[in-house]
């Protein structure tokens, strides 16, 4: 029970700076390559946070040109994800769908991105029309390119059309100079493009750390579940390491642009760069910041020894984490995969940050992994991570706790450009149907997707990057199995309804919320889907009783969501808000907001951009954007109430094995919640009453919810709410809403 | 590895002398006529005796620098490349003896780098340049 | 008999913040304990006695990714 202690002594002597190398054939691939297009440009650094402009290519017709940025654009959508939304909304109709020509795919890193001087401040927002929702997806990535990019002299770039070979564009931000090129021979998967792209780029080694790389790998191009990786080079391991713009298959949109990669040449990065306004708050504001780092992060979280993943025992020991396909909330093996074990495997002795200045360094990295299977084996490797989405994920959801098998599987997601905390959930459902007989060896063509089967489970994610078997089906995501196993009759549509862990058509991230009724509207009353990127409400909620009515949900579920928008807006990483909080934070008027960090980000706002902000205009910032999206999902056919609906796994226990594992639990809520007598009923019985009661209470939650929002009980944005934050501007939104009111 | 040392039983921290120290380290090394933007600082207690704030040359600081702009030189004396360094202030934040200091003016930090032009300066004698083993690199 | 986060908990002579943390295990390390409403600092957990009767709110901060 007492907090873990690091020691020192026990992590592995592995030695971090070997691994296999791949720069054998990079002068043959760079002679292949052949210029489609090239553009000269004034390269500019950016001032007060903004550089003005940016950037347009279509890929389709080589169109390259640059385009001023408005001082609406600013006051209304701020950047980041704003800016995304903004570009994508102009984009496209409402007809259009993720693999047309007009979809975008919008990489924007915000005004405060950039700065070195804060934790957490090298984030892009990646927006696109989602093959997985058909809506918007948005997704926050580390990385160096959004900083180079800015750097550079663009506020955001907007891919648009198709090419129909294999492309690169180069951006040369010292140069002054654009390129398309035609890539016909480079290599398809990460670890091996990033790292041939960075050192064909780089003038000289000491430039190595000016290019970043985004790029995907082969199950992006036969899966609509792929993801973006974004590179930054690790000066003391002398490798290519990225961050992942993971959820809703942006990968897939990139690929099916047929981008291979984006490279980004930047100036070498200095502290003022971003020019801001006052630089003397930021750097006073960083300095502070990293002191409480140093002072309480060893007894806080011990972000900077173990990454998010130290939370894997923690979750396990309050029942929260998913365990064979968020049935179960803990494991007696969970100890295998926790971060006593993680400290010990991941290299312990360099600075693990994602963009300079995180003094908060999650970004752990375990090297020296060995591939046991598929195209790599044999192959020495670094995997980042594994990240607590990753451990619970691939992990305890799919019952794998073997740690290699886990990195492994953490491995190729990554290289073949995938989405981890996807991957999970999806494995985690075919696993049960599996175990449940929806699915047998026969429909699997072969794979035994037991529980904690890591070959069969690895020789799936082999097959998604092939483009064959199971795998291709698997690949589709948990949504489109449903239907496709419901479609061949293969099970109770209901049941399989019931645990496809899937909302809009994104699946879940890897927190168990049946015991949290705030948290499943955190979950599920989300713009893009199931991501706990909005709200993470669990402990507030089911183990602190502080939101013990709907209305006080309703206002977790208003604040959080648009507080932590904010983050995607500027170019910040969530993670330094809360991952660990002043020594006097305690004694703070409500401490879970940790206000002495909102109010660091408010100056950090204000003295980068020159605009006084209060915390108060931090959430009208964010509630703009919020409800602009929220039309914009409309306008696309969705974002009304029915695309709300949360599968029942995600409110209440589905099966007699989850109810009986937990049955005290159960029935103690039947006498206090229900004021019935359990005593003589049968599961089935108990079942269904708790069905009734966890469904009308989470329909009530989404009247509270949308109530708070200003929306109708519909889920639609109302025109006062409108009117109220200047989107009435834009007679386009009010339009969508008009049609629904 | 060359470190810079004080001696208390000497140095009357800044009572009986001129801060000749920070003075000379202000003006010949960082061209500034300003002894608070010297490289050590002394500090006297309000009880008596007091305090430096000096660079012992730990190495901490090489270990959190994300941009590796902060190695030994060959006297074990930690030295910062400004050509290479990104202006984080990880330095500054976790240095646990706070020498490592910035001022407005400029955008790279900087610290002792146990020149010893402080140490002819000292009226008392209080201030030398001592020759001590290089400790392990610490996780930090 | 105590309350801590309004469910009731044994109580026993001697009970100490830690005591009550270990028996909910309540492992997660951002907390905010109060007793009644006075704040008990994280550097007294294992010192401060708990008297019976009382209400204890175990405060835990926001986790998650």
């Amino acid at each position: 029970m007492s907090q873990l202690v690091f020691d020192p002594s026990k992590v592995m002597n592995i030695d971090y700076t070997l691994r296999t190398e791949y720069l054998e054939g990079l002068e043959a691939i760079k002679a292949a390559h052949k210029v489609l297009k090239e553009i000269t440009y004034t390269p500019s650094l950016p001032d007060k946070g903004y550089t003005n402009r940016t950037l347009y290519v279509n890929v389709g017709t080589l169109e390259i040109k640059e385009k001023p940025v408005t001082q609406q654009m600013k006051d209304v959508f701020i950047g980041g994800r704003g800016f995304g939304l903004y570009h994508l909304w102009n984009a496209v109709k409402p007809t259009t769908r993720w693999n047309d020509p007009e979809n975008e795919i919008i990489i924007s890193p915000g005004p405060v991105a950039g700065i070195t001087q804060y934790a957490g401040t090298g984030k892009s927002l990646v927006v696109s029309l989602s093959p997985q929702t058909d809506i918007p997806i948005d997704s926050n990535v580390g990385g160096f390119y959004g900083p180079l990019l800015k750097f550079s002299g663009f506020d955001a770039l907007e891919l648009q059309g198709k090419s129909d070979k294999d492309i690169i564009l180069f951006i040369d931000g010292v140069k002054g100079i654009i390129r398309i090129e035609e890539a016909p021979t480079d290599p398809v998967d990460s670890h091996v493009l990033a790292e041939i792209l960075t050192h064909m780029y780089a003038e000289n080694e000491a430039d190595l750390p000016n290019i970043s790389v985004v790029s995907t790998g082969a199950a992006a191009e036969h899966s609509l579940i792929g993801m973006l990786n974004f590179s930054f080079y690790d000066r003391r391991r002398k490798c290519v390491r990225f961050k992942q713009a993971g959820r809703g298959g942006i990968g897939t949109v990139f690929r099916n642009k047929r981008i291979r990669a984006l490279v980004v040449r930047g100036p070498k990065v200095a502290g003022d760069l971003n020019h801001p306004a006052d630089p003397e708050t930021i750097a006073k504001t960083g300095i502070k910041y990293h002191k409480e780092i140093r002072e309480n992060d060893p007894h806080q979280c011990m972000m900077r020894r173990n990454g998010t993943a130290h939370i894997v025992e923690i979750m396990d020991a309050y029942d929260l984490l998913p365990v064979h396909n968020f049935q179960f909330g803990s494991h007696p093996d969970v100890h295998k995969i926790d971060s006593s074990y993680w400290q010990q495997r991941c290299t312990q002795v360099t600075s693990d940050g994602c963009w300079y200045g995180c003094s908060m360094a999650c970004a752990k990295g375990a090297d020296g992994l060995t591939v046991r299977t598929g195209p790599y084996k044999g192959h020495l490797v670094s995997v980042d991570g594994p990240e607590y989405e990753n451990a619970a994920g691939l992990g305890s959801n799919c019952g794998v706790f073997d740690p290699d098998a886990l990195l492994e599987l953490n491995f190729y997601c990554d290289t073949y450009g995938i989405c981890t905390i996807t991957y999970g959930t999806l494995t985690a459902f075919v696993m049960e149907c599996y175990q449940r007989g929806i699915l047998n060896l026969e429909r699997t063509g072969g794979l035994d997707m037991t529980w904690g089967n890591a070959e069969a489970d690895l020789e799936m994610m082999h097959q998604m990057a092939r483009g064959e078997g199971f795998g291709k089906i698997a690949g589709l995501g948990v949504k489109k199995m449903k239907e496709h196993f419901i479609k061949n009759g293969w099970g109770d549509p209901q049941l399989i309804n019931d645990i496809g862990m899937e909302n809009k058509g994104l699946e879940y991230s890897q927190y168990m919320s049946k015991e949290s009724l705030a948290q499943q509207g955190g979950y599920a009353l989300t713009n893009k889907g199931p991501q706990h990127d909005e709200a993470w409400l669990i402990f507030m909620d089911m183990v602190n009783k502080q939101l013990p009515t709907f209305e006080d949900k309703a206002e977790a579920l208003y604040y959080f969501p648009l507080f932590r928008t904010w983050f995607g807006l500027n170019g910040f990483c969530k993670l330094p808000w809360n991952d660990v909080v002043p020594a006097d934070n305690a004694s703070q008027p409500e401490p879970q907001k940790v206000p002495e960090h909102v109010q660091n980000y408010v100056d950090l706002f204000t003295a980068t951009t020159g605009i006084k902000i209060t915390k108060e205009d931090l959430i009208t910032q964010s509630a703009k954007v919020y409800n602009f999206q929220r039309v914009f999902n409309i306008r696309m056919g969705k974002g009304l109430r029915l695309h709300d609906a949360a599968p029942y796994r995600s409110l209440g226990p589905v099966t007699k094995e989850e109810y009986e594992s937990r049955a005290e639990r159960y029935d103690k809520q039947i006498v206090d919640e229900m004021g019935l007598d359990p005593a003589g009923k049968s599961t089935e019985e108990k079942m269904a009453l708790h069905r009734e009661w966890r469904t009308g209470r989470f329909s009530k939650l989404m009247d509270s919810v949308y109530t708070r929002r200003g929306w109708t009980l519909d889920g639609v944005p109302t025109l006062d709410r409108l009117k109220e934050l200047g989107l009435d501007a834009f007679p386009e939104v009010v339009e969508v809403v008009k049609q629904h009111l | 590895m060359r470190q810079l040392v004080i001696d208390f039983k000497k140095c009357d921290a800044g009572r009986n002398c001129q801060h000749e120290c920070e003075l000379e380290c202000a003006i010949k090394v960082f061209k500034v006529d300003d002894p608070a933007q010297a490289a050590l600082q002394i500090k006297a207690y309000e009880e008596g005796g007091g305090h430096a704030v000096l660079c012992d040359q730990c190495g901490d600081c090489v270990v959190v620098c994300p941009s590796e702009a902060l190695k030994r030189n060959k006297l074990g004396v930690v030295m910062i490349d400004k050509n290479v360094c990104v202006g984080c202030y990880m330095c500054i934040g976790f240095c646990e003896k706070e020498a490592f200091m910035r001022n407005s003016d400029w955008i790279t930090p900087h610290k002792c780098t146990s020149c010893g032009i402080c140490v002819k300066v000292c009226p008392h004698g209080a201030l030398s340049i001592v020759d001590v083993p290089e400790p392990a690199r610490r996780i930090i | 008999m105590i309350v801590v986060n309004e469910e009731p908990l044994d109580w026993h002579e001697g009970m100490t913040v830690r005591d009550v943390l270990r028996a909910r295990n309540y492992r997660f390390p951002m907390l905010v304990i109060h007793i009644g409403d006075t704040l008990v600092p994280k550097k007294d957990y294992d010192t401060t006695t708990v008297p019976d009767g009382v209400v204890m709110k175990v405060i835990h901060l926001i986790s998650g990714g």
